[in-house]
């Protein structure tokens, strides 16, 4: 596969390493007082669509950047990349 | 001056060299090397920073970007020094690392042009070898590894993988070059 | 056999190979099939399961029957089609597959138990009688089964891969080929033209005259042309046999399989091609028509005996017949007859045919069987019911053409049966970005091909926003096949489909009465298209008869799913010749070559190799050297090089901050020159890694991972910063080469020390333990220095630019020669470690948590941090197990890890069951063997003695519960 990456474009998928589902993003608050049940399903609860599915990819062998990568299961079409930092901070995760 | 003596990637006190054909590998045992990478609310630094996958040569050192707001900075001959201090200067209020030994260089000249580095590219490394050109650089899977490429002219490449793995590298590189004047 | 006229062999090169020992000749341009066909040879191989005699069936890649074993010793090499082997000087085959010589196969009697090996015959042994499958029934049909054999010697030659990037590949340099890539590399886009022959032109090479000028002058033309394009790479010999996802292309390129060694060249290149678009033009594949006893030598397609008559000027007996059921069936006799070899009978499956040439045509008529123990002597033809039986030395048939789709399939497109052309046409899109062309789009016809290929490349290009142009293609037959379908030969005798893996009509008609009906059960259940070959000559037709016995529509019976590669790869070029000590990346750290010239003995850890121990003179045994290693560590000094941990630069205003929430325990706390140690936990709670965190400056830290997960640490750690926080101002880098890092330790340790700084003060009071600091060394060499024990000793760990470490190493042995100064490996380190009861691998084995490590307390609760919530969940906590010390109670008894822990006199079974031991050793120290491992109730144990149960080795030992600390529990050494 080739992922788009946003800032060096199309690398081959094995420059990078999969983690998973970009849900992972949203990490709890460790603090709030319903923490544990929060963290249970963060940690253990994860859709595995086939089809369009929001995946987190590191370019480990590239500028180590995370990317959410936004990919259909099914088909390994790409519909887009974007850096994490990005889609964090745009509230868009 | 320390009054320890430097050893060499390749484990020589010598840097190691090896011609093929028209093409010649050098191990860069003088290249000095640190990071920089920018921080919240630092000014600009006083160097050149280049874009993604791009290098660019300034008067006494080169750039290249390593990632999102870092970059490297290369000291051609300036290995002994205490570079990362000096770039520190120059770059206030970012973050400084030295890097120096953390890569082993090796350099790669063609007597014929670009042609040959090329033809060495394509057995290196996954990158569009027509495209990358003089001036670009980027870090790319090679034999398990990753290494930085820089395209320092049409008829030079710089490949800079961690110095621990030297040996691994300049296999590679070698043997890779050696094929090629066997069928050139 | 003579050689016919004309060729394109090279009849001024003559070439000498040998088969099965004896001596032949063919030309340049030979392949080592139709040298043997010049040379008379038409038997070239026994059946896989029956054993019968097979001759060559084609002329190309599909080859099913004439599977070879080509040079010999170390190069020697199994299953190589002769179609496709190129011949050169001194080539050495050998048929295979055989007992005995290839006339006289003593393995044929299976053909006589053929009723017992049919469809399923396999899975039918699984099933009774149960006893016999292990001793009989499996080592039977391993040694009979399986074609060539392996050399079991390392293969002498080089291999390597590589990478190419284009705007179009064209794959097939036939006529379809050809005029895509003219077309496509007249515009200046970068082209790839890969074709697996050793010379373009494909089918063109075969026909007798398919366009105006004679073929191979037109491909010179267009050949020469090429050389002229830069922008256009041809590859010959290179077979393109995966189509992956985005436009990635895995071909074999064969630089010197058609030398008879490589000397300095690779064998084959692996090439990973990425291309914008691509042109599938990888042509078509004869279908035959089986009959009954359709296997002799001399039974071929009929496009394989024009292709061997018209491009190798050979043709393997001198009179020949044609079975056909469609109009190309009648050129292989006209061009057969154009060559002088005489034709028996064209045997044709449609009535109303006229003959074309002067020469019997036997309309309405079918071959029904076929007689010749070793290669064919008669047919049988029957029409309307009366037989006879014609002489004849070979047998072309010719059952329609099927395009070769599989590179188009190898994203599970299902192709589909298309009634007007007779055959499965891949659907556009199958594999986005790559377009049919020529017969392998159902173009059969010479100016079909020509034109599809240039029109293919033009829209290809025009989809990148190139415009081309078409080329003027030169005038081309435009023969229409007029297929009849025919698919095969009803009869009572064998009628085979694959001939490779001996698959009958008979074995189809068993598999529908097991009700193993749909395609994919089919192939399983009779092995059919499973060969090497994967069924290029078998796989439709089977499905065409699976579909008459069914009813079904042949596209409801559909096609089996096709997957890389199209013809078999070597293991050897997939593992692009990295091999031995080049097998993965092999790190050295700083001081390897000092070590090396002090005779240490290396240990790989990961992709590191490091020093394990350092034997002396007179030391028989490792044991000796590592116990005077740890010994003299303890009593003077001892020097590690422990470079191989993770480094890792965190810098930035929020640094503190960053670490806070990454370790269990609190770093912005730290103060500014002072270490402190991490414990890092995975977000479910369990301990994951560890290491130190020293704070340089206000906003510098510098963190250590373990060396196995100096990666992965980096890789989340950075995942945190990116995904989690990116609202904290940090930066990472990985700094772990840039540093030789060799531990000092022991009692001289700030003696020994004191002789190599620049006058740095290094008392107690001043450096304490966990102290941290920038310093120069040796006359001005910058350096770091730790204050930290893994040891339990008074332990430095010192820094400085990797290029130095070798010295460093040197010197500090040498300026502590009167305090004891000794090298020691990483069996040392482990040992003193576990009698310090510090945690290694073992112990964070990502099933353990905080609190079993006995720092539990460490997790803070006033901070967030990765994994802390989920290690304060009930199971973890209600977790009673903790890390104890382990000592034999006779102190002559072992200690093993991985012995589980029980309570005296207890059953030995899991529901006793109290821990385990995690790492062992003998001990210098303590004089005995000791463990650390994890117990139950633990902490509350110490003193009580109980059992270690080790049922691999048979031992049951005694151990007393100790403080996992058996030196210097109070840490008094450490702070000295």
């Amino acid at each position: 596969m080739l992922i788009p990456h946003p800032l060096l474009g199309p690398r081959d998928s094995s420059e990078f390493s999969y983690l998973g589902d970009a849900s992972l993003m949203d990490r709890p608050d460790g603090m709030a007082p319903d923490a544990a049940e929060r963290f249970h399903d963060y940690v253990h609860l994860r859709d595995n669509p086939a089809g369009i599915h929001r995946e987190l990819w590191f370019h480990e062998q590239g500028d180590r950047s995370w990317l959410v990568v936004t990919r259909n299961t099914v088909t390994h079409e790409i519909l887009g990349a974007e850096l994490a930092r990005d889609a964090r901070k745009g509230g868009a995760a | 001056m320390p009054d320890l003596q430097p050893t060499c990637a390749l484990g020589a006190p010598k840097p190691k060299t090896a011609r093929f054909g028209v093409l010649t590998v050098t191990e860069n045992a003088n290249l000095a090397l640190a990071s920089v990478a920018l921080r919240r609310d630092a000014g600009a630094p006083d160097l050149p920073l280049p874009g993604p996958g791009e290098w660019i040569e300034a008067e006494d050192i080169a750039v290249f970007w390593i990632g999102p707001d870092q970059w490297m900075v290369e000291g051609h001959g300036r290995a002994a020094d205490d570079f990362a201090h000096a770039i520190a200067h120059r770059a206030l209020g970012c973050s400084v690392t030295e890097q120096t030994d953390g890569f082993a260089a090796f350099e790669i000249t063609s007597d014929a042009g670009a042609e040959p580095i090329r033809a060495l590219l394509e057995k290196l490394v996954n990158v569009e070898a027509h495209c990358f050109t003089a001036g670009q650089a980027t870090r790319t899977g090679f034999h398990h590894m990753s290494v930085f490429v820089i395209r320092r002219a049409d008829d030079r490449l710089a490949v800079l993988g961690m110095r621990s793995a030297a040996g691994t590298i300049w296999h590679a590189l070698t043997e890779t070059a050696g094929r090629l004047e066997v069928t050139a | 056999m003579t050689r016919l006229s004309g060729g394109l062999i090279d009849r001024s090169r003559s070439l000498s190979f040998t088969f099965d020992g004896k001596s032949y000749t063919g030309h340049a341009g030979d392949t080592l099939a139709s040298a043997l066909l010049a040379n008379g040879v038409r038997l070239m191989g026994r059946s896989f399961k029956y054993h019968r005699p097979r001759g060559v069936f084609s002329a190309g890649s599909e080859e099913p029957n004439a599977l070879v074993e080509l040079r010999s010793g170390a190069r020697q090499e199994p299953n190589t089609r002769a179609t496709v082997a190129e011949l050169f000087d001194g080539l050495d085959a050998r048929s295979q597959n055989r007992i005995g010589s290839l006339s006289f196969d003593l393995m044929a009697v299976n053909d006589l138990f053929s009723p017992f090996l049919t469809a399923g015959f396999y899975y039918k042994t699984f099933m009774w009688p149960r006893a016999f499958w292990e001793k009989l029934y499996e080592p039977a049909i391993r040694r009979a089964a399986g074609l060539g054999s392996l050399t079991h010697r390392p293969d002498p030659d080089g291999y390597d891969a590589g990478y190419l990037h284009c705007d179009l590949l064209v794959i097939g340099g036939g006529a379809a080929g050809l005029a895509a890539a003219l077309t496509a590399a007249r515009t200046g886009a970068r082209v790839i033209l890969a074709d697996e022959d050793f010379r373009l032109g494909g089918r063109l090479l075969a026909e007798s005259n398919p366009l105006e000028m004679p073929a191979p002058e037109w491909i010179a033309g267009i050949e020469a042309e090429f050389a002229s394009l830069p922008n256009l790479r041809v590859m010959r010999r290179t077979t393109v046999w995966g189509a992956f996802d985005h436009g990635i292309y895995g071909a074999v390129e064969r630089v010197s399989d058609h030398l008879a060694e490589p000397g300095k060249r690779v064998r084959q290149t692996l090439w990973r091609i990425t291309a914008r678009r691509a042109i599938l033009a990888s042509g078509a594949t004869e279908r035959h028509i089986p009959f009954a006893n359709n296997d002799r030598p001399g039974i071929m397609l009929a496009g394989a005996l024009r292709a061997y008559a018209n491009r190798w000027a050979v043709s393997p007996a001198q009179r020949v017949a044609i079975f056909t059921s469609n109009d190309d069936g009648h050129r292989t006799a006209l061009d057969l007859a154009a060559k002088g070899v005489e034709i028996a009978a064209v045997i044709d499956a449609r009535t109303d045919i006229l003959s074309q040439g002067s020469y019997r045509t036997i309309a309405g008529a079918q071959v029904t069987g076929s007689r010749g123990r070793l290669g064919l002597r008669r047919i049988q033809v029957t029409q309307g019911g009366t037989s006879e039986w014609l002489d004849c030395g070979a047998l072309g048939i010719a059952g329609g053409w099927n395009p070769n789709l599989h590179l188009a399939s190898h994203h599970r497109g299902r192709p589909q049966w298309n009634e007007a052309a007779q055959a499965f046409l891949a659907q556009e899109g199958f594999v986005p970005g790559l377009t049919i062309a020529g017969a392998a789009a159902g173009q059969g016809s010479t100016a079909r091909a020509l034109a599809s290929g240039a029109e293919a490349a033009r829209a290809a290009l025009e989809a990148l926003g190139i415009t081309a142009g078409l080329p003027d293609l030169p005038q081309a037959e435009d023969a229409s096949l007029n297929q009849y379908p025919l698919w095969h030969v009803p009869g009572q005798d064998r009628a085979w489909v694959d001939f490779q893996n001996d698959v009958t009509v008979k074995d189809i008609k068993l598999a529908h009465q097991e009700n193993m009906r749909p395609v994919e059960h089919l192939k399983r259940w009779t092995t059919l298209g499973m060969a090497t070959d994967q069924g290029k000559t078998s796989n439709v037709t089977a499905l065409a008869v699976m579909a008459e016995l069914t009813g079904q529509s042949i596209n409801q019976t559909g096609t089996t799913i096709f997957r890389p590669p199209y013809t078999p790869v070597s293991l050897s070029v997939l593992g692009g010749g990295d091999t031995g000590p080049h097998f993965r990346p092999r790190r050295l750290t700083p001081t390897h070559d000092w070590a090396t010239s002090q005779g240490a003995i290396f240990v790989e850890v990961g992709q590191w190799m490091r020093a394990q121990y350092f034997p002396r003179v007179g030391e028989t045994h490792w044991r000796q050297t590592v116990d005077r290693e740890v010994l003299s560590t303890r009593k003077g000094v001892g020097i590690c090089d422990v470079t191989t941990l993770g480094k890792i630069d965190v810098q930035g205003g929020d640094a503190g901050e960053f670490l806070d929430r990454v370790y269990a325990n609190a770093m912005k706390s730290l103060k500014v020159g002072m270490v402190r140690y991490g414990l890092m936990l995975r977000e479910d709670g369990f301990a994951w890694d560890d290491g130190t965190c020293a704070r340089l400056a206000e906003t510098h830290y510098v963190v250590t991972t373990t060396t196995a997960n100096a990666g992965t640490i980096y890789r989340h750690m950075e995942f945190c910063r990116q995904c989690l926080w990116p609202e904290l101002d940090v930066q990472l880098i990985s700094t772990t080469d840039a540093w030789a890092q060799l531990s000092v330790a022991g009692p001289n340790a700030r003696k020994l020390l004191e002789r190599v700084v620049d006058g740095f003060d290094l008392s107690n009071e001043t450096f304490p333990f966990m102290a941290c600091a920038n310093l120069t060394i040796c006359g001005g060499l910058r350096a770091r220095l730790f204050r930290i024990s893994f040891s339990g000793e008074l332990a430095y760990e010192i820094a400085v630019p990797a290029r130095y470490g070798n010295a460093l190493m040197a010197r500090l042995i040498e300026k502590g020669a009167d305090l004891g100064a000794t090298p020691y490996g990483t069996e040392a380190l482990g040992v003193m470690r576990i009698e310090k009861g510090h945690a290694a691998g073992n112990e964070l084995n990502g099933q353990t948590t905080a609190q079993m490590l006995g720092m539990g307390r460490m997790v803070s609760t006033k901070k967030d941090s990765i994994g802390a919530v989920m290690s304060r969940r009930d199971g973890m906590v209600a977790e009673r197990r903790v890390l104890v010390g382990l000592q034999p109670v006779d102190p002559t008894d072992p200690v093993v890890a991985g012995s589980h822990l029980f309570t005296k006199g207890a059953v030995q079974d899991t529901a006793n069951d109290q821990g385990w031991i995690t790492s062992a050793c003998f001990s210098p120290h303590v004089g005995s063997a000791i463990g650390l491992g994890y117990l139950e109730n633990g902490a509350e144990r110490m003193g009580e003695v109980i059992t270690a149960a080790n049922p691999l080795q048979k031992q049951s030992v005694m151990l007393r519960v100790v403080s996992a600390h058996f030196v210097d529990p109070e840490g008094v050494r450490l702070r000295a």
